[in-house]
């Protein structure tokens, strides 16, 4: 974890509302994986007084550069739309735990809601880069929700639903998963709370019906993974990346927990926000 | 109404009329090797005599101003009392900087003044549903729920680190009876690396109807001489914000006992969700903090530093130099920080370089004649006679 400066390159409304914004930040690019976040000051303290927490959308090693993805909700992702290239801002990261890939998957799943796409961006770059071939789900209110296809690696297969049908399949993406779990060793996962639950009930019927939730685990040998450890995740068949208000965003106030199966709250700015989704205790009310 | 405080910002400052009262100096931590910029220790020469009954003025509580000050250390330390001597006046806040380990990476947190760690119960708690925390103008509001994990597994997980650091760190307590903060208080008693307790009071006594023990000058004081007699550790008591006067309870916590005053907690509201069919927060109710809270805070700091001789350590909102001068000005002898190190984690360290750096332009040789400047020289009008109309 660091805190550098980080300064804007590039601004684009790439869809009504939403942003892509690149920062030459070599620090905070440094050792930082798929999945991780930055956490964002916005201004002095003459108005808001917390940062705003961003996935890494993208991170280019080679120039130093990360990129984020937000859609204007407040008036925090208001100050950001209002950078201009030059601009420095106070980044805080690399924050949170990355998702964790088995070295045998082949076949990589990443299933997207909405700006959940910012979360799986960056671990498409990563699964090409190792040589997997990945497919995304992307689902959408409508056609103009679309994440364009253009800032895609070419090598993803692209695959897209949307609410009123205006593009691709007429329903919910999750109803695109029957199609996939078979060919996926590993899917991946960032979206709308209803959408990872239904994806975490598929997983985990899916166990069930496959018998192959947990990939590449030694029948009755080896020493117990411990739950939530970078093992366990790593053997999951579905990690989601969970989204909570934050104020720390280091572990600190306890303000962005999650509930695992255990009934002990996760911070999802220290233990995730990638988890394993049998981790988590989906019916909790949190 | 009395009138009287008094400053106490040097190590060895004898303080006759509260002897009685404080009958044990204990050294918590061992004496850790002084680093360069180190403030004296107990054993070095004593400064000025702090100002005994009457308040301070303007180089009235501090060695004069001398001409060495411009270029050598200036004296930042601060007894809040019972031997708990801070090396400087900049504390962080309960619940915003968690066990101290969080924010290491990015923090010198051995320049601290102390640390005061998350809110310890007896048990467990896993603390409120979420939504917890959300933005609101010029603060936030927080229901954490008073999250922890319980004192024993708190001193099994941070004890021993606390003990290695130079920092003290004052663990904040909380409970739902008398009975559960004396407890919480008796597993601390002792412990190596515990520099001494903040009582979170803002808690329901669940025994009592559920109502807080903070805003009842007998339930706070009662709690505040149970603890008193269950330790030696140097106690501090917080007062909230959520009364409609505080100086009674000041006063009746004072006289239980109390070490040392920290005001304020964070003051009750609440937030709308954006479908407006509901509160936002998993709570319904939370704290609000930050910049918003801060001429609150002054007030009741204000209030407070005139009717008790206990020194006062102001809390909320600051998130300047300005800020905490505004505070030594109404009578604070030292500040936490809180809300503004989630935006600005280094914060505190640059309060105690400029606090330093501000006596020095002045040719202050320590921070006493900041203190207390704006209060006024015959007890003020207590606010809960009203702000438009005077009597
Ligand atoms: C997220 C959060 C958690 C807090 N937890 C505690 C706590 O456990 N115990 C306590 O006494 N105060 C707690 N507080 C109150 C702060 O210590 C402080 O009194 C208050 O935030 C005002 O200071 P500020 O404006 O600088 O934040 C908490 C505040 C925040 C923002
Ligand atoms: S945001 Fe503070 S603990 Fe996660």
């Amino acid at each position: 974890m660091r805190l550098a400066g980080a300064e804007l390159l590039e601004s684009r409304e790439i869809l009504p509302g939403q942003w892509l914004q690149t920062f030459h930040a070599p620090e905070l690019v440094t050792g930082a994986r798929a999945g991780q976040f930055v956490h964002v000051r916005t201004g002095d303290f003459s108005g808001m007084v917390l940062r705003r927490p961003f996935s890494y959308n993208t991170i280019d090693p080679a120039t130093g550069t990360l990129s984020i993805h937000f859609r204007t909700v407040g008036r925090g992702t208001e100050w950001f739309t209002r950078l201009r290239p030059g601009d420095r801002v106070d980044m805080l990261g690399p924050l949170g735990r990355p998702f964790e890939m088995d070295s045998r998957t082949q076949h990589v799943l990443l299933v997207a809601g909405g700006l959940g796409i910012a979360g799986v961006r960056s671990l498409a770059d990563e699964a090409i880069r190792d040589g997997r071939q990945v497919t995304l789900l992307f689902g959408g209110a409508s056609a103009r929700e679309v994440y364009p296809s253009s800032l895609l690696p070419d090598e993803v297969e692209y695959v897209v639903a949307t609410d009123d049908g205006s593009v691709g399949h007429h329903g919910f993406v999750t109803e695109l998963i029957p199609e996939y779990e078979g060919w996926a060793d590993q899917a991946f996962a960032c979206g709308p709370l209803p959408m990872l639950k239904v994806l975490a009930s598929l997983a985990h019927s899916r166990r069930g019906r496959l018998g192959v939730a947990n990939l590449g685990r030694k029948r009755g040998g080896g020493r117990p993974i411990p739950a939530g450890s970078p093992q366990a995740r790593r053997k999951a068949f579905l990690q989601v990346s969970m989204e909570q208000n934050m104020g720390c965003a280091v572990g600190a106030c306890l303000g962005c927990v999650v509930m695992n199966t255990a009934g002990t709250p996760q911070r999802v700015c220290r233990e995730g926000p990638v988890f394993a989704s049998d981790e988590l205790d989906w019916e909790g009310g949190w | 109404m009395k009138a009287k405080r008094r400053v106490v910002t040097s190590a060895n400052g004898e303080r006759p009329g509260l002897a009685k009262r404080r009958p044990t100096v204990r050294r918590i931590k061992p004496a850790i090797a002084p680093v360069s910029r180190h403030v004296p220790d107990a054993a070095a020469p004593s400064r000025a005599p702090a100002s005994s009954g009457s308040r301070p003025s303007l180089g009235h509580a501090c060695a004069a101003p001398t001409t060495s000050a411009s270029n050598s250390t200036v004296d930042l330390s601060v007894d809040l009392g019972r031997g708990l001597r801070l090396e400087n006046p900049i504390l962080v806040a309960s619940g915003t900087f968690g066990y101290g380990t969080e924010y290491s990476d990015v923090v010198e947190i051995q320049r601290l003044g102390a640390i005061c760690c998350k809110g310890t119960t007896l048990r467990p708690r896993i603390g409120n549903p979420t939504p917890r925390v959300t933005e609101t103008p010029g603060g936030m509001l927080n229901s954490i729920g008073l999250q922890n994990p319980g004192v024993d597994a708190v001193i099994a997980k941070y004890a021993e680190t606390w003990a290695g650091w130079r920092v003290p760190v004052i663990v904040n307590v909380a409970g739902e009876s008398v009975a559960d903060y004396v407890e919480v208080v008796r597993r601390l008693e002792g412990v190596p690396g515990i520099a001494g307790i903040e009582l979170n009071i803002s808690c329901p006594n669940v025994g009592a109807g559920g109502i807080q023990f903070a805003i009842d000058a007998g339930a706070a004081a009662g709690v505040t001489a149970a603890v008193r007699r269950a330790t030696d550790l140097p106690l501090l008591v917080k007062l909230s914000p959520n009364v409609a006067d505080v100086r009674p309870i000041a006063r009746a916590i004072a006289d239980a006992g109390a070490d040392a005053l920290t005001a304020i907690n964070t003051l009750s509201g609440i937030a709308v969700a954006p479908s407006r069919q509901r509160p936002l927060l998993g709570n319904t109710y939370g704290g609000l903090s930050g910049p918003a809270i801060k001429p609150v805070a002054l007030r009741i700091v204000y209030e407070v530093s005139q009717v008790v001789d206990i020194p006062v350590v102001a809390i909320g909102g600051v998130t300047e130099l300005a800020d905490v001068l505004d505070f030594l000005a109404v009578g604070a002898v030292a500040v936490q920080v809180g809300t503004a190190i989630f935006a600005d984690p280094t914060l505190p360290v640059r309060l105690v370089e400029e606090l330093g750096a501000e006596c020095r332009r002045r040719g202050f040789a320590s921070y006493a004649p900041l203190i207390g400047t704006a209060l006024p020289k015959r007890a003020s009008a207590p606010s809960s006679k009203g702000v438009e109309y005077r009597p």
